[in-house]
This record gives structure tokens, sequence and C-alpha cells, in this order.
């Protein structure tokens, strides 16, 4: 019966679809987010970066069909190679909102993979930069044309599904993982697609809890390799009056890493020494120790991180330790108006080496979204 | 006769009383909560005819709710001790989807939720 009333629910989308737009649901807006950094890391220089100017279009083009698009500067100034900065179409899909429970959605989009890939305007997250395990296991701001499906069952439960463009399997490293390894829309090499999906569970007061996954078959252009990724994620956020706590874990997993760098290693001279396995987890609690409403609002927070790129390498490679890290992030968030974020925060990193210390650093950041 | 002056004084009272009450009555009241990028609860259920107080606040941005089947197209304010407050009602039976109106980051068109309007008796 529920099946019955699913089908006719998208069939009567499927009708509305093409009904012109009502009222004030059709129409553009713009809108975008902006991150400001003052970054010193021990015992460098300190540098000041406007590290992201982000805009967000969107247009309805009736009450079901709506574009979005986010188009991103990187560290201000865009030349030649990335060395300065980068200019990213991160987000440019269609949504066709067919009912509550079934959606499709095609063109550039986010990979949902994680808590921040999809919720990373500053004022949403503590600390200036994002987690390391975002950044170096989950490979945020992780984006990629396809198409895919969406929706919310029940009181709750959430979904989304694509197929995009897999991983350049050629362009992993031992530093960033798979990082590197994003095809970004770019005249994407698509033999073979990739999968991925999320669920969220939000039907308990509170707290949202998440799994996500991403397969797919990487090696396209590393001949005689047979190299699948996939990335197993689990999260969860709490907030409840002042108190917000997270935390995330992340699995990736690379087979047929031994003759990826064999092949690697005869095409570029070195071997990249790419893991068979990386991992990572933090945790973050968070107290908003002034919590009169803007601008009386300011939230202190502590997180712990543990991740390592090489977290099991082939039969034949060593991992190196330097690449098992971990840190503590300790710093604090003041909201003088709840969509500006003034940021503050001391990074204390360390790793398994014990030749190679990685630097401690202090960081500053101001952010805002309209 | 002074008994009965008191009975009559008593019966007004509590005639006075009733009549009070049931126009006082509260309606009921559900009160949602917005944030990045869900709202919650995200499905009420409501009786065809009951009127129902939506009390809408946000945990972060300023969110949009739009009802779809009503001229509902409110801005909720920013965190804060804003809030909205609109009262709704329906005359069918059916599914009213409710979404945010306003562009609030990367997951708004997922920020959606559902009204459900049945028959009393299927209460």
């Amino acid at each position: 019966m529920q099946k019955k009333w699913a089908i006719a629910g998208a069939l009567q989308g499927l009708l509305l679809l093409g009904m012109p737009a009502a009222g004030r649901a059709q129409g553009s807006g713009l809108s975008g987010y902006m991150e400001l950094h003052y970054n010193k890391v021990e015992p460098q220089d300190a540098i000041l970066d406007f590290h992201r100017f982000v805009l967000l279009m969107s247009h309805s083009f009736s009450p079901r069909i709506r574009f979005v698009g986010e188009l991103e500067v990187e560290h201000a100034i865009v030349e030649g190679l990335e060395d300065k900065g980068e200019l990213e179409l991160e987000q440019a899909y269609l949504d066709f909102l067919l009912t509550r429970s079934f959606n499709l959605r095609a063109g550039m989009m986010l990979v949902p993979v994680g808590i921040i890939n999809e919720r990373h305007e500053p004022p949403v997250f503590n600390g200036v930069e994002r987690p390391f395990v975002d950044t170096v296991i989950i490979p945020t701001t992780w984006f990629e044309a396809g198409v895919g499906a969406h929706g919310e069952i029940g009181n709750g439960l959430r979904y989304r599904i694509l197929a995009t463009a897999p991983l350049d399997a050629a362009e992993f490293n031992a530093a960033e993982g798979i990082r590197e390894g994003q095809q970004h829309g770019a005249e994407a090499n698509v033999r073979n697609f990739a999968a991925t999906g999320r669920v969220e569970y939000l039907g308990i007061a509170h707290l949202t809890m998440g799994a996500s996954f991403w397969a797919g078959d990487s090696s396209f252009s590393v001949r005689g390799v047979d190299s699948a990724v996939k990335v197993a994620e689990a999260d969860a956020r709490y907030h409840r009056g002042p108190l917000e706590l997270r935390g995330e874990f992340a699995h990736v997993s690379i087979s047929d890493a031994d003759r990826l760098n064999a092949a690697l290693q005869r095409q570029i001279g070195v071997s990249p020494n790419v893991a068979s396995a990386m991992r990572g987890f933090y945790g973050e609690a968070a107290y908003r120790i002034w919590n009169a409403g803007a601008p009386r609002d300011l939230v202190t927070f502590v997180r712990y991180e543990n991740f390592d790129t090489q977290y099991r390498m082939p039969e034949g490679f060593v991992p190196l330790k330097l690449y098992d890290r971990d840190a503590w992030i300790v710093g604090a968030t003041y909201f003088p108006e709840p969509d500006i974020a003034v940021k503050v925060d001391y990074v204390r990193l360390a790793n398994q080496s014990g030749i190679t210390k990685p630097s401690n650093g202090f960081n500053v950041g101001l952010g805002w979204w309209f | 006769m002074k008994t009965s002056w008191r009975w009559l004084l008593v019966c007004v009272t509590v005639l006075l009383t009733m009549l009070h009450g049931s126009a006082v009555q509260e309606r009921r009241v559900v009160r949602i909560s917005a944030e990045r990028f869900s709202f919650t609860p995200s499905r009420i259920a409501l009786a065809v005819g009951e009127q129902v107080d939506l009390v809408v606040t946000s945990d972060d941005t300023a969110h949009g709710l739009r009802i779809e089947g009503t001229d509902v197209d409110l801005t909720i304010p920013k965190r804060g001790p804003g809030e909205i407050r609109v009262t709704v009602s329906f005359d069918k039976a059916g599914r009213y989807e409710f979404a945010c109106s306003r562009m609030c980051g990367a997951g708004h068109n997922y920020m959606r939720g559902e009204i459900i309007v049945r028959e009393p008796a299927a209460q």
C-alpha cells in the first residue's frame, strides 16, 4: 500500500514539474560565504590568507525545479598552476523535486561523505581550518559531476545516492591520500562510474547520526592495475542547549596498491607509496559559555583527531610513521552576529616518527555567511 | 428567598466559567526547530479542520518556511530570541510539504518536511 502511495506521489511530482512557477517560489538568489585566515605555523613566518571567497547562486525555474551553483576562489588569486590559488566550480546542479521521499539531481554536486563536505559554511564548524580528517582522509571539498537521487522517509530518515565520475588513482600520494585524485568534472574519465551515498537519521531529538560510502574503480589511467577505492564513514552530532558533541570515523581502502605503486614508479620515477588503507577519526566537544544571543555569543571547543594516510601498506611497503598523525585543537568561536564567526585556535600536532616532528600552529579566522 | 439567590449566583458563576474555559481553550502548539539543513520535527500530523499554532525558531542562520497549499511563506529569524508563529488549518486530508524558502547553504534543498492531514476518525 505504501509503495502505491510512493509511486503515485512520484507520478504526481513528475506532473507538477511541468507546471508554471507559483508566486514567490520563482526567482533567483545570491548568497555565499568568505573566510579570512591568519596562520602562524612554528617556526615559519605568519601568513594572512583570504582562504575562500564563495558565491552561491540559486534559481527556481518552478517550485519543483531548482538550480544551485557554487563558485569558489581559494587563496584570493588564480595564477597559472595551483601554487597561488584555485577557481573551482564546486556545485552546479539541477534539482527535480518530485516528492519528499524521492527527488532527482544532476550536475556538479558535493559528494555526500562526512560531516563537513556538505556543511562547511564558516559559522557551522569550530576551528579556523576544517578538521584534518575531513581534509586528508575525506578530501573536502569533494565535488564531482554525476546524477543521483535524494529524499527523506518518515520522520527523519534521509538518503542521498549518486553516480559520479571516479577518482584517478594516478594522483594518489602518501601525505594526502586520495585527495588529489578528484577529477572535478573536468573532462572526467567515466569508463567506470563511482557510487556514493549517505543515510542520516534525525528522528531522535538533538541527535543526528550519519553513515556514508564511496566506491569506484579508480585505475583507469594506470595500465595493468585494478585499484578499487572504497570509503566508509560514520558520524554523529549531538546538540542540546549550550553543549555540542560531534564525532566522525572514516576508513579508505585501495585494492591492488602494490601494483599501483609499481606502475606509478615506472611512470614518474619514484614510488608514491600509496597505502592500501587510510583511517581517521575525531571527537569534538563544544560548549556555548556565553549564551545570551549575538553579540553575547561565545563557544569554546576542544577536538582530538587521529589520522593516518599509511594505516595499512601493501606487502613489501613500509609505512612512514610521519603520516601517522594526531592533533589536539583548542579554541573559541565568537559570534557578533549569528552569520559572522570570529575564530581562534591552537593546534598541537604530533606523529609517530622519531625523526620528523610536525609544527604546531596558532590560527585566527574571520568567516561570514550572507 | 436568600437561598434561591445564592443558587442562582452559583449557577451563573459555573456557566460563565464553562463559557470562559471553552473560549480560551488553547490551540495545539507545535514547536519546530530549524537549522542547516533540517526541520525538527520534519513530520507533523493534524486532523482535518484542526487549527494548530506552528512556532518556529532557528538555531543558526535565517531560514524560510513555505507551506504548500497555503499562503504561508515566512522568514524565520536568525538564532536568538526571535520566532515566527503561524496558525494553520487544512480543509482536506492529504500531505502538505513545507520547505525552507531562503537559501541557507549547500544543503538547502534537503530542508523539507511534511504535514499529514487526516480525517478525524483516521487519527
